[in-house]
């Protein structure tokens, strides 16, 4: 029986190690926020983190995800405080959410390679289908997150120069 | 997010037949009696519970699709509840005669309705919950109701100070009589009708504990996917011995449902399952270029049903000089919602319950019973929230699949839809072809004649018989927006055999196209500038209005070099849109969406963010129909049948998108469709103008 690493806790799951991982996340460890949209990698909404890189679970077989982290929605904050779960709910981004975990979950892969995305770099990094349309607000809030990081990191460097200088 | 249509009175009755006899009700019925409701829950009416600890519970009876419906009604009961917008939240109201929408009548998610038939209602059930509440507070007073004050969850008496909380009240408040006209509040007073509160459903939506019906899960449950003949239509002849891995399997007669432990054993188990299917007779004819040229043929000698006649079109459009013959073609196209349709079913001794996303759960309950041979009070449906219904969850297809599959295997049953089944099993929007005729003199459009082909919903399903107009084909061709003193607008039904449904805003993302393309053409047969031509020939002021804003906010006047603007105007679901799109051709040939500016007056507001965020979540679902969407046939199978196959608008392509959303007194219109209708023919009017071609066919891209 395979074990699986799963926001932080392993579990020995009671499934064919060629079973997609999409499937043994849903229906083995209960954890639907991972969601089912096409089966042939195209649309995204399965998208969790590996070892903290996006990949489609409806294509990766749990026996490549032995032995590597891997991060759901529901493994992201226990409260919904990640950075960019607070900024989809201040643009209040989502409209029927079914893509919004995958997607949410694609930026916070592309904000960690690239804390300060530019358009063309959101269009290559959020490739995931939304019917609804949210584009426009996830843009918006990828921006935001980014903006936010970008002040914390100025007010940490400002911060340590005044230290600096007071020392000198 | 929505769609069911405008039903005309004798339509929705028989549709309310269907779901076994929906009454109308708003106030006075007690609520239904639901499993783990705490006991401190005090229910004042139908539609608000209030805790003893000051939590306020409003039941929503509209199926929450993304279009934020579990926001905007409640905001309406909040708002004369008087209590914080904090302490609310909502819940799905089960399937019950009470929660019936009172604009039809039924507890039916589409058509744009919500907002618009639970206005009144749902406003006065909150300020008969708040009557209530100040009747129990004034008898603990031992004063008059009209000395009292409802504010933020508390009564107070000013004269004597006394005051108490709703939830130390509620208990008492329960035991009154449902006041059945309480004094409603003028909008001049409202503090939460009109503002943006943030929606309710998305704390949950952002951390993956939003339960969908796909993600339903019941002790004991089996995991089940659908399997259904290669062809539309096709029903199942006979089925092999059950495979390796599966648990279970029913034959559906359209389908056979293969259940497993997991569902992706289930996928396995139904690929491998060997089945042999019956091919309905149509199945040879169910061909793309087979439907196209029958449309063809149907258009110059099918027999034509009037949809609305005035004047004379044919003798105006011969007397003038010029004249304007264009015929339009749209496709077959899927719904293509991120969650396929899925649905849970428990069939036992006792009744039978359902966990469905589903946009009529009076219908999903008549199919449980009609199938378990109960009535309709011992089934209980669960709605769970929609990931996306656009139409499709209308359906009961897939709740039909679940119930017989409990019923057969005995435990309960969730099935699945792989998103090959739901592509290839739709119930489409219908192809449609569209012959616009309009004759030109001295610059003014002197006769307009619109014939549209097209398969009929509603002759299909029965519910109209044959020979009678289908609203649903003709919306968005009658009652246009402008004076057309003479004029003429016919229905020919096709009788192609593809099952046809409602599609996001329905016959006006067909006719819309038509209608505004055709005006385009006319402007440039007449020498007359697009918005020019609509201003003189709209006769209201609201449609009038929204073009000029539109026009105004895009530089009309001004298009970016190398860029054409495309103006179109819709006036449906009870709302005005009007769309202007800026196209480029970054290559040749291809089309390239860039911007779209709306303006709309959809009435008095509810929640301004959730309209925004409709129009624009409409302008892209209509763009990836403008751009890539359809179905074609060959010999009765469907393709494509996925999203690699099935291109739709993802973040590279969408256009920046600003909406401006006219003040207006007016009673609220729709929102979830009127932002599609207008997006095709803006875009085929932005590339006429910017290349001199003229794309008459759908899509585009």
């Amino acid at each position: 029986m395979p074990t699986l690493r799963v926001n932080g806790v392993a579990s020995s799951v009671p499934v064919p190690t060629s079973m997609p991982l999409l499937w043994a996340l849903r229906d083995a460890l209960g954890l639907t926020g991972t969601k089912y949209g096409c089966g042939v990698e195209a649309c995204g909404a399965c998208t969790v983190l590996l070892d903290g890189e996006p990949e489609r679970s409806c294509s990766v077989q749990v026996h490549d995800a032995v032995g590597k982290a891997v991060t759901t929605i529901e493994g992201l904050s226990p409260d919904g405080s990640h950075p960019v779960q607070q900024a989809w709910v201040a643009g209040q981004v989502p409209q029927c959410g079914y893509c919004q975990s995958g997607m949410i979950l694609a930026a916070v892969a592309l904000l960690r390679r690239t804390p300060q995305p530019t358009d063309a770099q959101i269009d290559a990094a959020m490739r995931n289908i939304c019917v609804c349309g949210t584009y426009q607000r996830i843009r918006a809030a990828i921006h935001q997150v980014a903006a936010a990081t970008a002040a914390t990191a100025a007010a940490g460097s400002a911060g340590s120069a005044g230290t600096a200088g007071a020392r000198s | 997010m929505s769609t069911l249509p405008d039903l005309d009175r004798r339509t929705f009755l028989t549709a309310v037949a269907v779901g076994g006899g929906l009454a109308v009700g708003v106030l006075g019925d007690a609520l239904p009696a639901r499993a783990g409701v705490p006991a401190t829950s005090s229910a004042l009416g139908a539609w608000v519970r209030i805790g003893a600890d000051e939590s306020v519970t409003i039941l929503v009876g509209a199926a929450e699709m993304g279009q934020g419906v579990f926001t905007s009604l409640a905001q309406l009961v909040a708002e004369e509840l008087e209590v914080d917008w904090a302490r609310v939240r909502s819940e799905a109201a089960p399937a019950a005669a009470v929660y019936a929408n009172p604009l039809t009548h039924a507890q039916l998610t589409g058509g744009s309705t919500s907002v618009r038939g639970y206005f009144d209602a749902l406003r006065t059930a909150g300020a008969a919950a708040r009557e209530m509440l100040v009747a129990a507070a004034a008898a603990r007073f031992g004063v008059a109701p009209g000395a009292c004050v409802a504010a933020r969850g508390v009564v107070t008496c000013p004269s004597t100070g006394a005051s108490a909380r709703y939830g130390a009240l509620a208990a008492d408040a329960a035991r009154r009589p449902v006041p059945t006209a309480p004094a409603l509040k003028p909008p001049a007073r409202w503090t939460t009708i009109g503002r943006s509160v943030p929606r309710v459903d998305l704390p949950a939506k952002v951390r993956g504990a939003a339960v969908y019906g796909i993600d339903v899960r019941v002790p004991g449950m089996l995991h089940a996917v659908v399997r259904h003949s290669p062809m539309v239509g096709g029903t199942v002849a006979s089925v092999g011995p059950r495979p390796a891995g599966a648990l279970g399997v029913v034959d559906c007669g359209d389908a056979v449902v293969v259940a497993a432990a997991t569902t992706w054993e289930a996928m396995q188990a139904a690929r491998g399952l060997k089945v042999t299917w019956t091919a309905p007779p149509t199945t040879s004819a169910t061909t793309s270029a087979t439907i196209s040229a029958q449309a063809r043929s149907l258009m110059t000698a099918g027999p034509a049903v009037v949809a609305e006649s005035a004047g004379s079109a044919t003798a105006a459009i011969a007397a003038s000089t010029r004249t304007v013959d264009a015929t339009y073609e749209l496709p077959y196209l899927p719904h293509a919602p991120m969650e396929p349709p899925a649905c849970t079913a428990s069939v036992t001794a006792a009744g039978c319950e359902l966990w469905a996303p589903t946009q009529a759960p009076g219908l999903a309950a008549a199919t449980a019973a009609g199938i378990c041979g109960l009535t309709p009070d011992k089934v209980t449906v669960h709605p769970t929230m929609l990931g996306g219904g656009l139409g499709r969850k209308f359906e009961n297809d897939f709740v039909a699949h679940a119930v017989k599959a409990s019923k057969a295997l005995k435990a309960p049953v969730k099935v699945t839809w792989p998103r090959e089944e739901d592509l290839g099993h739709d119930q489409y929007r219908p192809m449609a072809l569209i012959r616009v005729r309009a004759g030109v003199t001295a610059g003014r459009l002197t006769g307009w004649s619109h014939r549209i082909v097209t398969p009929s919903i509603l002759f299909q399903r029965g519910w109209v018989p044959d020979g009678a107009v289908d609203s649903q084909s003709v919306d968005g061709a009658v009652d246009l927006p402008y004076a057309l003193p003479d004029r003429l607008v016919e229905q020919v039904r096709h009788p192609a055999a593809v099952p046809v449904g409602f599609w996001r805003s329905v016959g006006n993302s067909l006719n819309c196209f038509a209608v505004e393309s055709a005006l385009d053409e006319v402007a440039l047969a007449a020498g007359v500038d697009p918005l020019a031509l609509r201003l003189r020939l709209v006769d209201d002021p609201r449609a009038a209005a929204v073009l000029t804003a539109v026009t105004s906010a895009a530089g009309w006047s001004r298009p970016p070099a190398g860029r054409g603007l495309g103006l179109a105007l819709t006036r449906s679901f009870g709302s005005y849109v009007a769309l202007v799109a800026q196209v480029a051709q970054p290559a040749p040939g291809t089309v390239r969406v860039e911007r779209v500016w709306c303006a709309a007056d959809c009435g008095r507001l509810v929640n301004p963010d959730t309209v925004d965020a409709q129009l624009t979540g409409g302008i892209l679902h209509g763009l990836s129909a403008t751009l890539f969407g359809r179905t074609t046939f060959e010999r009765g199978v469907a393709s494509p049948r996925n999203f690699d196959e099935l291109r739709v608008v993802r973040m590279a392509d969408a256009p920046v998108v600003s909406v401006q959303l006219l003040p207006s007194t007016a009673a609220p219109g729709g929102v979830g469709e009127p932002g599609v209708p207008a997006v095709a023919p803006a875009v085929a009017n932005a590339w006429a103008r910017l290349t001199g071609v003229r794309r008459r066919s759908l899509p585009l891209g």
